[in-house]
Parts: C-alpha cells; structure tokens; sequence
C-alpha cells in the first residue's frame, strides 16, 4: 500500500526505536482527535471523527424487529464497515471487502462480546420493546472516507461518539395483544432515550514495530508492523475484547505488557474523547 | 369440505398478518416522517426532507388524490420558489490522502469527491497511447437513503451513474496532455436527497481542478423538473420521484456548451425549452459559486505558501 524506500524504512524503525516518531510524537502519544456529530441527518445518531489524516463516519440507525429466537430478551446490534474507495484507489470496486470484513469482526467482538451478547458494552436488553416480539434492531454504519492508519480505534471512538449522539425514539404498546399476535405499537415522536454509553468501550491499538510498540500508528507506520493488537478497555478498566493482527508471534509476557500500557492510555483517549463528545453535541445544539 | 375450509381460514390468517404489519409500516412512516419535519423546522426550515420515509407517505397520498408540489401561494414543499436553488456548500481538500478531494453539499444531499492522479496506468492493457485513461467510480454510503441500503455496491444504477460521470469529466480534462497516465475520480455519496448526479459532477469538477488536472473549463451540473405545471429549479428527492419530467444537465460555463444531457418522462418542445433555460441558470449560478470557492481556496494556498 505505502511505497517506502529503504531509507525511509529505517528512519521510521530507528525513529520508533528512539521514542521519536516522524511526526514528532513520542511511542504513546496519539495524534490529536476531532469530533463532529449529528452529520448524517437522516440516522439516528452520527458522528465523524478524523484523527491526523484518518476521517471516518459512523452512522446509527434504529429499525423495530423481531428478536431472536434463542435471546427474547436482547435487541441486534450489526455492525458493518465500509472503506470507501476515496480512502485508497485500491478500495475500489471489491478491493475493500477484505479489509472492511477484517474491520467489521473485530468491531463486533470488541463492542458486542460474544455470541450470547454478555460482555457487550452496548446493554442490548435496554433495546427489547416487548419481550421476544418486537426490538431495537440497530444498525450501526461506519464508512472510512480517508484512511492514513489507526482505522480500528478511529473508528470505535465514531461509533462511541455516535451512540452517544444517538436517540431512540420512546415506543408505545398498545395493550390487550396476546398469544402470538404482533402488537400494535407507536412510535413517539416527541420522546426520545438517550443510550448510556458510559459502558462502550475505546479501543486501543498497539503496533508494534521492531522491539518496541506504538499507539495511533499512521499508515507508513503501518506497513513496517510485525504485529498489533487492539484492546477495547470501558471506562472501568474492564477488558471488552481483544484482537491480534499481523503475521508474526508476540510473546505471552509482552502481551501482558501491552494490556496494561492500553489501559493506562485509553483512560486518556476515554477523557479527550468525552470531553470531545460533549463539546460537539453542545455545539450541534447551539446552530 | 373441512380441508378447504380450514385453507381459506388459514389463507385469511396470512393476508390479516401482512395487513398488520403493513399497517405498522405506514404508522412508522408517518411518525418517522413527522421527527424529519421537526428537525427540518429547526434547521431553519429551508432544507429539504430527507428521503424515503417522505417518499411512501408521498405514494400513499398519490394514491388518494393528486399531490401538490407546487401550493397556491407559488410555493414548494420545503418551502423554496420555483426558481430558487437548495442552499450549495463546498469545501476543498477534504481528504488528505488524495491528490484532490473536494465535498459539495446541496441541501441535503451530501458527497465526496477525490482525485488519484494522473498516474501510472494499473492495468497496462487498458493503457491509452495518445490520452490519458480516466476511470470513475460512484459509491453510496450504507446510510445514505432513508432506509438503510444493503447492498450498496456495483448495482445497476452505479454503474450508469458512474459512466456518466465519467464521459461528463471526460469532456472536459485535456487528455491529451496526459497520455499512457492514469486519472481516478471516486465519488461517495454520504447523503441522498435528489440530484446526486449533479452534487457528484459539481464535486469532481472542484477534486479535479485541486488536484490541478488540466481542463478546458469547469464542468457544473443541476436538474431541473417540470411539476404542476411549473418549471421547478434543483429537484429534491420527493420531487424526483413524483414522476414528472427531471432534467439533468451539465454544462461548461466559458464555453457555454453543454456535456451532459438526460431527461426521463415526457414533456412538450416549448415545455423542454423552459426547463432547460432554467437548469442552464442552475449550472451558471454553481459555477460561480463554484469559482469563489476555487478562487478563496488559491488565497489561501498562495498565503500559506507566504507569496
């Protein structure tokens, strides 16, 4: 993807090596973030975050459905990612599935736990209307429109950002429906429920590249990674799910390592993104 | 006897069954359709709804009575007049990584636009000996449309779409210049309310001359209907789909020739010539606005660059 030289290759390794990347950050600063939300007007709940030259959208959108069989009383929460072909010529026409694929999997094991739903920083049976009838499906939708590295974590703080900005309208039952009938309901359109999403965890990637690992990687730092691992940490600390990527070992004890170095850094990316969160549903507010 | 008894009950089940969810359906429509309206008030009320929901009350209705998209008063449903354009918004440079990037915004239909090249031709049996190769690709978001899309990718209506931006661009890079070299335009639609077409040809036209791609001129575009009997500039998505006459046009303002041309339905020639009038005003007035954006972005390159 990113043509470097030689040289080029080992300014940025040495770089790494010394604590002094090529933008001038140290290992495990991240680049400064911006939050914007309510930019898709027809979803409920939206943001974007760009992040250097990183840009993603992630967009919520709310459908009534049945639950599942097996859960009646959780909601479905499906996440789907899509890089535009904008991001990299190479995203073109199917070019981007693989890497979209990889993307949405992880999202959905660090935000959404395991199959049966425990785990999941999204609460899915506040999303349940009536019990195994009628639920919340939520679509959430992220769309990479520039790509420069650190895609995952860019785009767990959109999706963090747009849950945040996201209501769900409140649903009326109509009672006096029984057995197997689908009861009548009504959407209000006055009141909306805010999502508690003090749970929804960050996500943090580490790359490493040669002895040492890195946060918030940029896409040259990218392509001279052995390996990387995204941790998805809540605001209390709790591990929500991990990922590893790239091609060579790690060894157990680094990984250890890695765990408690994210957490020390998602407290901070936590604090900047709501900080961040509130500052741009305040300013949505205001125009 | 028993058994064709027991199938009609059971036939009766199903078709109540559909009815009921039908029901559901609309009811949200309805509810869904009355939020948008709520946001569209604050918002100043002068942008467009947003699309599908609008669009299954505005069948329903058709389905009673002849929808009016055009009130007495002279009117239109989100409140502009005939002649007068949605609010247009562009920006340049809004994709780092790209060679030139630009978003254009008309009301609420939203896209991006970025420019690869010129460059190296990837697939060398496709390579041009005496022009540059120029390839297009229009893509949708997930979110775009009111309700969710599911299979955005390389249906039907893209590829057209995709075509046509293309030769529009075409008409008007000086391939020549460039020849056994390459030039991409993407365009992503983040917001779908009408008038994709000429949000993306507006757009590209801005990506292509930030990535400073020789051009004969700028290429703008904007539609224009025939509704109620009234030539109406700047369709938005209720309107397109009301199913009269949408004129797509695109033109090279300096030049005053135009490159793009589409029109579905029928109209009368004198009728035609109307609405074409009137969608040549709209590409005149995106060009100009077009230019200041250009001309405000070369300021500020030329004072970043400290001249």
């Amino acid at each position: 993807m990113v043509g470097l030289s030689i040289g080029e290759k080992h300014f940025i390794q040495g770089g790494i090596a010394q604590d002094l990347r090529s933008d001038g950050r140290k290992r495990l600063t991240t680049r400064p973030i911006y939050v914007e939300t309510g930019v898709i007007s027809q979803a409920n709940g939206s943001a974007r975050v760009r992040m250097g030259a990183t840009d993603v959208i992630a967009s919520v959108k709310a459908e009534l459905g049945r639950p599942n069989a097996l859960q009646p009383d959780k909601g479905k929460v499906v996440v789907n990612v899509d890089c535009s072909p904008t991001a990299a010529p190479m995203f073109e026409g199917r070019g981007g599935e693989e890497l979209s694929a990889e993307l949405s999997v992880a999202l959905q094991c660090c935000l959404l736990g395991g199959k049966s739903g425990s785990g999941a920083g999204i609460d899915l049976s506040s999303l349940v209307v009536v019990e195994g009838k009628i639920c919340w499906d939520l679509y959430i939708d992220g769309l990479v429109v520039s790509s420069d590295g650190n895609l995952l974590d860019a785009l767990g703080a959109a999706i963090k950002a747009a849950l945040s900005n996201t209501g769900i309208p409140k649903v009326n039952v109509a009672a006096g429906a029984s057995g197997d009938e689908q009861p009548e309901v009504d959407v209000s359109d006055e009141e909306f429920l805010q999502f508690d999403t003090s749970r929804v965890p960050v996500i943090v990637t580490l790359t490493k590249v040669g002895r040492h690992y890195i946060v918030d990687a940029t896409s040259e730092e990218e392509s001279q990674m052995s390996s990387a691992v995204s941790i998805s940490i809540n605001r209390q600390g709790h591990i929500c799910g991990l990922t590893k990527r790239g091609g060579a070992g790690l060894d157990p004890s680094i990984i250890l390592d890695m765990i408690s170095v994210a957490k020390t850094v998602s407290e901070q990316l936590i604090n900047t993104l709501d900080s961040h969160i509130a500052a741009a549903e305040a300013g949505e507010e205001e125009s | 006897m028993l058994g064709s008894l027991y199938r009609l009950s059971k036939l009766v089940q199903q078709f109540v069954g559909l009815m009921g969810s039908k029901v559901i359906r609309s009811i949200f429509g309805g509810v869904r359709l009355w939020a948008f309206l709520r946001g569209c008030h604050k918002n100043g009320g002068r942008q467009a709804q947003p699309p599908a929901q609008l669009f299954h009350l505005s069948v329903l209705l058709t389905q009673f009575q002849e929808m009016e998209y055009v009130s007495p008063e002279g009117l239109r449903l989100d409140g502009r007049r005939p002649m007068e354009m949605r609010q247009i918004r562009a920006e340049i440079g809004v994709v780092a990584k790209a060679d030139g990037s630009a978003l254009f915004e008309m009301g609420n239909t939203k896209v991006i636009a970025a420019v690869y090249g010129p460059r190296e031709v990837q697939n060398r049996s496709q390579q041009l000996n005496d022009s540059a190769l120029v390839r297009c690709e229009y893509t949708m978001a997930n979110f775009s449309t009111g309700d969710r899309m599911r299979k955005p990718k390389g249906d039907r209506r893209s590829t057209e779409i995709s075509l046509v931006i293309r030769q529009t661009m075409e008409a008007c890079i000086m391939t020549h210049l460039m020849p056994r070299s390459q030039i991409d335009i993407f365009v992503q639609v983040l917001q779908a309310d009408g008038g994709t077409r000429s949000a993306c040809i507006n757009a590209a036209s801005l990506a292509l001359a930030d990535a400073g791609i020789p051009m004969r001129d700028l290429v703008t575009s904007c539609s224009a209907g025939y509704l109620n009997s009234t030539p109406l500039l700047d369709l938005n998505y209720i309107e397109d789909s009301a199913g009269g006459a949408d004129v797509t046009l695109g033109i090279m303002p300096k030049l005053d020739k135009v490159t793009l041309l589409q029109m579905d339905a029928k109209l009368s020639v004198e009728t035609f010539e109307n609405v074409m009038q009137l969608a040549i005003e709209g590409c005149k007035a995106v060009a100009t606005y077009i230019r200041e954006v250009l001309l405000e972005n070369t300021k500020q390159l030329e004072y970043r660059r400290g001249i």
